[in-house]
């Protein structure tokens, strides 16, 4: 199972401690690697396909940059294929513009279902696998939600509605994380969001993370899907959770 | 009725169009003025009891100011001659530090009793002014939320805040609580206007409770819906994130 890491704060930000940790911690996934960030209102990605941890060692690049990396918004994915062949196209986090915004996505899980969706508008290059189609259609719910506004809505509601279009029309385990660069949404309906904020031993802006145990010995706390519900949705803003709605 | 107005950005903007042309539409607001902003996570706050607009001109400082911020989230209150002793000495914008943020405020409108309101925890905000106790109630409250749940998302502690604010002192309330990433903004007597700006180093979205907003633009309103205790607004950057009822 892949895995998913993000760093929220006010200010930029680098993670030096937080994302080597993480890569170590999800050695498991061996097909590849990304760090998505934000320079001023563009998102920019460093992705591959190596390992990101072999034996002791963590993959040169991935320690470089977790030293120089430096935004308000940090998103990190190491991946364990599960869909689409391993390559650099399918390391995560994926790029898309819409809405007036730069978008990053990561995704993990399975669902094999939405890999027939096929969109009308920009794909997302090279890649064919679920996750790469699950952003599209999250794409093209919000620009057709966003258009169809008589007046501007909440952008929350978007990503709420489209999400819940999505596992409704393709049914499957969704776990991830979106980003305009002000905002992180991050949803879950198969696993949970280990969160910490103010850590003493890593880094003090809010830290995220599908790994169960967390990153450190701290208080992490942990959110999932109510039993009864069909998924869990967060707005992060700065070193906050604003918003948390259950779908 | 004194006025305020809310100006969010992704980035850092400076509001040299739109302070001034609140000054001007906020004239009627003869009382004095203030502006908050965020410089390095700190919020700031520049004041000052002399009229916004005088002689057909805005302020020089006011204007200056407008010139020289430069903050992804700025906050400006003009205040009115209507209510008396509550308004003389001290402007209803005021910065407080709690919950790992330094936080600006500004409220319109009018509350009875809750001048009497005495915050357990420090800093107490040094103004007679009963938007301070407003602004203290709500942080007591939400310290204590957030404390009790840590589960609950800030909208939900500032919801269940407010409701317990408008439950325990009745009254008109319309107020920005802002930190360096969010505004949020109540009311349960006015509209908020709205208008989302493409500007040179990106979109702004501008919030005030002037009622003809700043511009003949397409301003649209939110507005408390009847039997609700009122309208909250989250806003992030350009973004309106969230909208709901209390």
């Amino acid at each position: 199972m892949c895995d998913l890491f993000a760093v929220s704060a006010a200010t930029n930000y680098s993670a030096p401690k937080a994302l080597p940790l993480f890569a170590s911690r999800a050695s498991k996934n061996m097909d590849g690697w990304g760090i998505g960030y934000f320079r001023k209102a563009r998102a920019v990605v460093e992705r591959s396909a190596q390992r990101v941890y072999s034996p002791g060692q963590l993959h040169d690049s991935y320690q470089r940059l977790a030293r120089v990396v430096n935004s308000k918004i940090i998103i990190s994915h190491v991946r364990f294929r599960t869909s689409g062949p391993v390559d650099e196209c399918h390391a995560h986090p994926f790029i898309l513009n819409f809405c007036g915004s730069d978008w990053l996505f990561a995704h993990n899980g399975n669902a094999p279902a939405i890999e027939n969706y096929r969109t009308h508008a920009e794909v997302v290059a090279g890649a064919a696998s679920d996750s790469a189609r699950a952003f599209e259609y999250l794409r093209d719910q919000m620009v057709s939600l966003w258009q169809g506004a008589a007046t501007p809505s909440a952008l929350f509601d978007f990503v709420c509605q489209g999400t819940g279009r999505m596992i409704e029309e393709y049914p499957g385990d969704y776990n991830y994380l979106l980003s305009n660069g002000l905002v992180i949404f991050a949803f879950t309906n198969h696993r949970q969001f280990m969160l910490l904020k103010g850590s003493r031993k890593l880094e003090a802006a809010l830290l995220l993370t599908t790994l169960e145990e967390g990153l450190s010995d701290e208080n992490w706390l942990r959110m999932a899907k109510a039993s009864s519900g069909r998924g869990l949705m967060l707005a992060i803003a700065g070193t906050d959770v604003v918003v948390v709605r259950s779908l | 009725m004194c006025d305020i107005l809310a100006v969010s950005a992704g980035y850092n903007y400076t509001p040299k169009e739109y302070l001034p042309l609140f000054a001007e539409r906020g004239r009627r607001n003869m009382n004095g003025w203030g502006v908050g902003f965020f410089r390095d996570g700190q919020a700031l706050v520049e004041t000052s009891l002399e009229q916004v607009y005088t002689g057909y001109q805005v302020h020089e400082s006011f204007q200056r100011l407008a010139r020289v911020i430069d903050s992804r989230i700025i906050v400006a209150h003009v205040r009115c001659p209507l209510s008396g002793d509550h308004h003389r000495a001290d402007s209803h914008l005021f910065t407080i530090s709690f919950l790992d943020h330094s936080w600006v405020f500004a409220h319109v409108g009018m509350v009875e009793g809750i001048e009497q309101y005495r915050t357990p925890n420090d800093p107490r905000l040094e103004t007679e002014v009963y938007s301070a106790r407003i602004l203290e109630y709500l942080r007591d409250q939400l310290i204590c939320r957030c404390a009790l749940n840590p589960y609950l998302s800030l909208s939900a502690c500032l919801r269940s805040s407010v409701q317990e604010l408008v439950s325990d002192y009745p009254g008109h309330y319309a107020f920005f609580l802002a930190n360096e990433s969010v505004i949020f903004a109540f009311c349960n007597f006015r509209q908020f206007l709205f208008l989302r700006e493409a500007e040179s180093m990106g979109e702004v979205l501008l919030v005030t409770t002037l009622e003809e907003g700043l511009s003949p633009n397409n301003w649209f309103a939110l507005r408390p819906v009847e039997g609700s205790q009122g309208i909250m607004v989250v806003v992030a950057g350009p973004e309106l994130l969230h909208v709901g009822d209390v």
